[in-house]
């Protein structure tokens, strides 16, 4: 461990209360846990882990090679562990990954001991004052005043973002300690750059297309933002087309536009994803190889084509037809192309440096091919991604410089190359690129996309002159240029050293051809999100993406491992939005942290005598849940509240935060799995809460229709409660939206059948959470208090008899459950009986028809969805 | 004039009460006609509603003036009448409510109440409100304007005899939006990702049976759908057995 890792545990372990910790990202949070669970002895009591990703998960577990001990590896609690088993394990004094749903049932069920030694929560950015993690903290610390909470995140900006979210953080999980570990904290670039790595910075120019369609696409995205402008409902000052280019500024928009969303009108809407779209495309532009990227542009003009707004601006015309020239062309029948792609070519080249000019006459990855007897011809261009090249001859010379650097070590295990690229897809791609040749990998991406299109071409009987014309076939059988070509042109101004490396470059190639064999060489996806520098420890690492946080583990690594060699490779596109986003996000980290450290110094944190916090809000005033006219009522005014009132809620509403908000309200929650309703707050009132997106999607799957029927069936007050969210605001949609007659589509038609078809159903209104909390208090007074046992029974089909755990939820695959329960065919009846006939869906691709309508209960249904899972998709590029 | 009955049977009925409220304005799309009726609008054979409107505090007559006179200027035919069922007087007159739904009698199947908000913050009275529908069999609807709520009462009046067919699931919808249905209940999977896949694997079994770098293949699925996805289709239904 480094010494600013020591720090930051010695500072936790000091004060018994615990803290939250932030730190810049790729700072190892794992290890911190790690240690600290080193840390824990038995004695102390269980020790519980909240909220860790999968990968997270098992970077914890995997042992450290930088400490001697062995980790002590955590066990996960999982659901299926019966529940008095689980009561057993909290008083072992081991250590346990728990899901907050898990933890926080037992936690209101009593079946956690006061012994707990405390709590880790990492992610802790995700954390609101209504969250289930804030409902545990809260809960525990009723049970047992000893216990500390340590909170870890990596994400300082997400800690940012709201008014005075770290506090609110801090204060939700009882907390007073705020410990900061910027990357430019003295102690951690003290430690960082003791040996930093040799970094070599590779400047690629983009080709001449790409930036065209950088350029069109920053031009639409403009165009969008001042459409979104005109709208008079946004703050103008942050909405750039610079801000734009990162994911955050979906979030300043949708928070400024969330307290208006259900008002606007449907084309701001459009705005808002469309400019997502946009900086997706940027994104893919130079990630993507030209022809996914142009089969990427067909599937979003298939898929957004007419709703959206940005198709039809000028300048997203040209980026289709930039991103198809960067594929094919169409030439005429004497050769004469029609395009002036080649001009484009050579002017590109006038840049590249002297010594790379002589090979000009190689054209980059042109193969013209003509049929001669036909009017008209597709000639493929396929311009690869000038990255490819450059990674390529990275490669050649790190391979040949073990070879003439005769003090290098030579070892096997430094001779490891890691490239590191964004996505799983491009790893695979560019080892394919590596494997075969760049070009082979283009040819591949366009047969498929070429197929893809003649294929269509037959269903769709459509008739035109473009690429899906069957002539293009032709094209395929032609010569292409030979392999040697394609990696002979870097085409790259260097700007540093990087005059060096081409100058070998240019040796290594002619050796390339004769396929040399290939240096042990990984790929590695940032988006897996593993810790594999300790596994792979390689020497070379070449960044075909970079990433901030990803750089950081590198450094971390490379002040683990001072002794080893290591030189990192950047490779960027020059003045791409690429650099952009990796430059802006530094710095929006250290903004972040600047923030975080004024929200510091100014912190509010009540403390009562023990130095711990102090509630928040704890129970509010009674009075507002008395109904007004019935003051006179009550006998003097007595107080109505003697006994505690409890509310039966379903496993599955703890994703909600209105258990939490009920808690704290004071009233007893018992969470059951209820398969009629969400909430029953009487023997005759229960409750379906839909937020207003539930409405709407439970309207249109016609789920909502099932669910008030069956709570029709079963309770003598069924409740359809529509909740509306704080921040944004309380009405479906603005008068303008309504439009001049009744339509079927609209929620307020939908609703006025709904209600017509269910006169018994009572309809609540809640502005908020908190509202709805009230509204339910309010209900309960003078009714009966619930019973579990009946509540948990009632709707479960009589057969299965056993009432089941409460865990339900946790035991399915429920994604997969809803994935059923949409297919055509499958109905409330039937989708049991399919479950049990086979174990997954992909078994289920394979059950026979008479299987299918064995389980189905009928040959109709049967077919329908044997029938479904088999159509051909009908496919409608054009 | 005279409205004969069988015209009656196909406009919306308006109690007297009602004269004056701009609300009548909106009702476009359904005839209406005043007659003589103890709710304020008879929305069908079984079904009735009663109007409620919430009033912005400083729209109201000043406070000192008292509850009849404020009444009589809601009488004045030059301004909105109904001042009877304003917030401000439902706060006044807390038993408001509850007369008029004694009123009714329970002769109808279906008995709204219809409740105009227009200002913001108007949890505590809208509490009572909802208190009193679900304790006297009233079903309570929420318009945030005139228009909106005309609407409900015209498509109340329209869909008086419908059958529910457009909000229960659905079973003749076309190939595409069905998958697109089944497909984007995966979480995070949109409607492009639906496209890309079916014409990437071909047919829903295709995309079903796809290995995890079939998937990650695919351009815009990501590493996260990539494994939702994935887990959707493999990892069998019952976790623990």
């Amino acid at each position: 461990m480094l010494p600013f890792q020591e720090q930051i545990i010695a500072d936790l372990v000091d004060d018994p209360n615990g803290g939250v910790v932030v730190l810049s990202s790729g700072l190892p949070v794992h290890t911190l846990v790690a240690s600290l669970l080193l840390l824990h002895h038995p004695s102390q009591g269980s020790l519980l882990i909240l909220s860790a990703s999968e990968s997270q998960k098992s970077s914890i577990c995997r042992p450290n090679p930088s400490t001697s001990h062995n980790p002590i590896i955590p066990t996960d609690i999982p659901s299926d562990v019966l529940c008095h088993r689980r009561a057993d394990l909290y008083s072992t004094g081991a250590s346990y990954f728990i899901t907050p749903r898990i933890l926080i049932a037992d936690l209101l069920r009593s079946r956690v001991p006061p012994s707990i030694a405390g709590l880790l929560i990492l992610n802790a950015h995700r954390l609101t004052d209504t969250s289930t993690e804030a409902f545990i903290a809260r809960a525990l610390r009723s049970l047992s005043r000893t216990s500390y909470v340590r909170a870890f995140t990596d994400r300082p900006h997400a800690m940012v973002s709201g008014f005075a979210k770290a506090e609110r953080i801090m204060k939700c999980l009882y907390v007073r300690r705020l410990y900061l570990w910027p990357r430019f904290h003295v102690l951690v670039s003290n430690d960082l750059e003791q040996t930093p790595p040799e970094v070599v910075d590779i400047r690629v120019p983009m080709t001449p297309a790409m930036r065209e369609i950088q350029k069109a696409l920053l031009e639409t995205m403009d165009a969008c933002l001042k459409e979104l402008k005109r709208s008079n409902k946004v703050d103008v000052d942050d909405l750039t087309v610079e801000n734009g280019l990162f994911k955050s500024f979906d979030e300043v928009v949708r928070r400024q536009l969330d307290p208006i969303w259900h008002t606007l009108g449907k084309k701001t809407k459009q705005l808002v994803s469309d400019l997502r779209t946009l900086r997706k495309l940027l994104d893919y532009l130079v990630r993507y190889d030209a022809v996914t990227y142009l089969k990427y542009l067909d599937t979003l003009r298939v898929s957004e084509g007419v709703r959206s707004v940005w198709i039809f601006a000028e300048s997203s015309y040209k980026i289709f037809e930039i991103a198809k020239k960067r594929v094919y062309q169409m030439t005429r029948a004497d050769g004469v192309r029609i395009s002036i792609d080649r001009n484009i070519s050579i002017s590109k080249r006038r840049k590249v440096k002297r010594d790379c000019s002589k090979k000009e006459k190689e054209s980059e990855a042109v193969s013209a091919k003509v049929a001669e007897n036909v009017g008209v011809a597709l000639e493929e261009v396929l311009e690869n991604a000038p990255k490819w090249k450059v990674l390529r001859v990275t490669e050649r010379r790190k391979e040949s410089s073990p070879k003439d650097g005769k003090n290098h070590v030579g070892g096997d295990s430094n001779d490891i190359v890691l490239v590191v690229c964004k996505d799983e897809r491009s790893c695979l791609q560019l080892e394919d690129s590596i494997i075969k040749s760049s070009h082979q990998v283009m040819r591949q991406e366009w047969e498929k996309y070429l197929l893809g299109k003649a294929e269509l071409h037959g269903l769709c009987k459509h008739i035109g002159k473009r690429s899906q014309d069957p002539k293009g076939y032709g094209v395929l059988d032609g010569t292409i240029t030979s392999g040697s070509s394609e990696n002979a042109d870097p085409r790259c101004i260097s700007k540093l050293e990087n005059v060096a490396i081409f100058a070998a470059a240019s040796e290594i190639r002619h050796t390339f051809i004769n396929a040399k064999p290939i240096p042990p060489v990984q790929f590695y996806a940032i988006d897996k999100d593993e810790h594999v520098l300790d596994i792979w420890k390689p020497s070379v690492i070449i960044l075909f993406h970079p990433d901030t946080t990803f750089v950081r583990e590198i450094e971390v690594y490379k002040a683990e491992n001072p002794s080893g060699k290591l030189k990192v490779y950047f490779i960027f596109y020059e003045y791409s939005t690429e650099v952009q986003k990796f430059e802006a996000s530094i710095r929006r980290e250290n903004r972040a942290f600047e923030s975080l450290i004024r929200q510091k110094s100014l912190l509010m944190i009540p403390l009562d005598q023990d130095g711990r916090c102090i509630e928040p809000s704890s129970i509010c005033e009674p009075s507002s849940v008395v109904p007004q006219n019935s003051v006179t009522r009550k006998a003097g005014g007595r107080k109505i509240i003697e006994k505690e009132m409890q509310i039966i809620v379903d496993m599955r509403e703890f994703m909600s935060s209105l258990p939490n908000i009920l808690h704290q309200k004071g009233l007893r929650i018992i969470p059951v799995v209820l398969e009629v309703g969400d909430y029953v707050l009487s023997p005759f009132i229960c409750v379906e809460r839909k937020s207003i997106n539930d409405l709407y999607q439970s309207f249109a799957s016609g789920r909502l229709y099932h669910q008030v029927e069956t709570m029709s069936r079963y309770y003598k007050i069924p409740v359809l409660l529509i909740e509306f969210s704080q921040d944004k605001s309380f009405s479906f949609q603005s008068p303008n939206d309504l439009g001049d007659d009744v339509s079927p589509t609209s929620i307020i038609s939908k609703l006025s059948l709904l209600v017509l078809h269910f006169p018994r159903l009572r309809l609540v209104w809640s502005r908020s959470l908190h509202a709805t909390a009230e509204i339910f208090v309010s209900l309960k007074a003078n009714q009966d208090e619930p019973d579990e046992n009946k509540a948990i029974r009632v709707g479960v089909p009589s057969e299965d008899g056993i009432v089941e755990d409460d865990v339900r939820a946790e035991n399915f695959n429920t994604s997969a459950i809803e994935f059923l329960r949409s297919l055509p065919g499958v109905t409330d009846s039937n989708y049991r009986a399919l479950m049990d006939g086979c174990r997954s869906l992909a078994e289920l691709v394979f059950l026979p028809l008479e299987r299918l309508a064995e389980l189905m209960g009928g040959q109709k249904p049967a077919k329908m969805l044997r029938e479904f899972l088999d159509a051909n998709y009908p496919t409608m590029l054009q | 004039s005279v409205i004969s009955s069988s015209q009656n049977r196909n406009a919306i009925l308006v109690s007297h009460r009602q004269k004056g409220n701009p609300l009548l304005k909106h009702i476009r799309n359904v005839k209406w006609a005043f007659a003589d009726i103890v709710c304020d609008y008879l929305v069908g054979q079984s079904s009735c509603a009663l109007y409620i409107r919430y009033r912005r505090m400083l729209e109201c007559a000043p406070v000192n003036i008292p509850i009849e006179a404020n009444h009589m200027i809601g009488a004045d035919t030059s301004g909105e009448k109904v001042d009877d069922s304003s917030l401000r007087y439902h706060l006044l007159h807390p038993d408001y409510l509850y007369y008029r739904i004694k009123e009714l009698q329970k002769n109808f199947k279906l008995h709204v109440i219809l409740c105009h908000i227009d200002v913001e913050d108007a949890v505590k009275p809208l509490l009572e409100i909802t208190r009193t529908s679900i304790f006297h069999d009233c079903t309570l609807l929420c318009g945030w304007s005139l228009e909106e709520c005309g609407r409900y009462l015209e498509t109340l009046k329209a869909y008086e005899n419908k059958p529910a067919d457009s909000i229960r699931e659905q079973t003749n919808t076309d190939y595409l939006s069905r998958l697109t249905h089944a497909l984007t209940t995966v979480r995070h999977v949109n409607k492009t990702d639906v496209v890309t896949l079916g014409s990437t694997f071909g047919s829903l079994s295709g995309i079903m049976d796809a290995s995890m770098e079939d998937l990650a293949r695919c351009p815009g699925i990501g590493e996260r759908k990539v494994k939702r996805l994935h887990d959707t289709f493999h990892e069998p239904f019952r976790r623990a057995s």
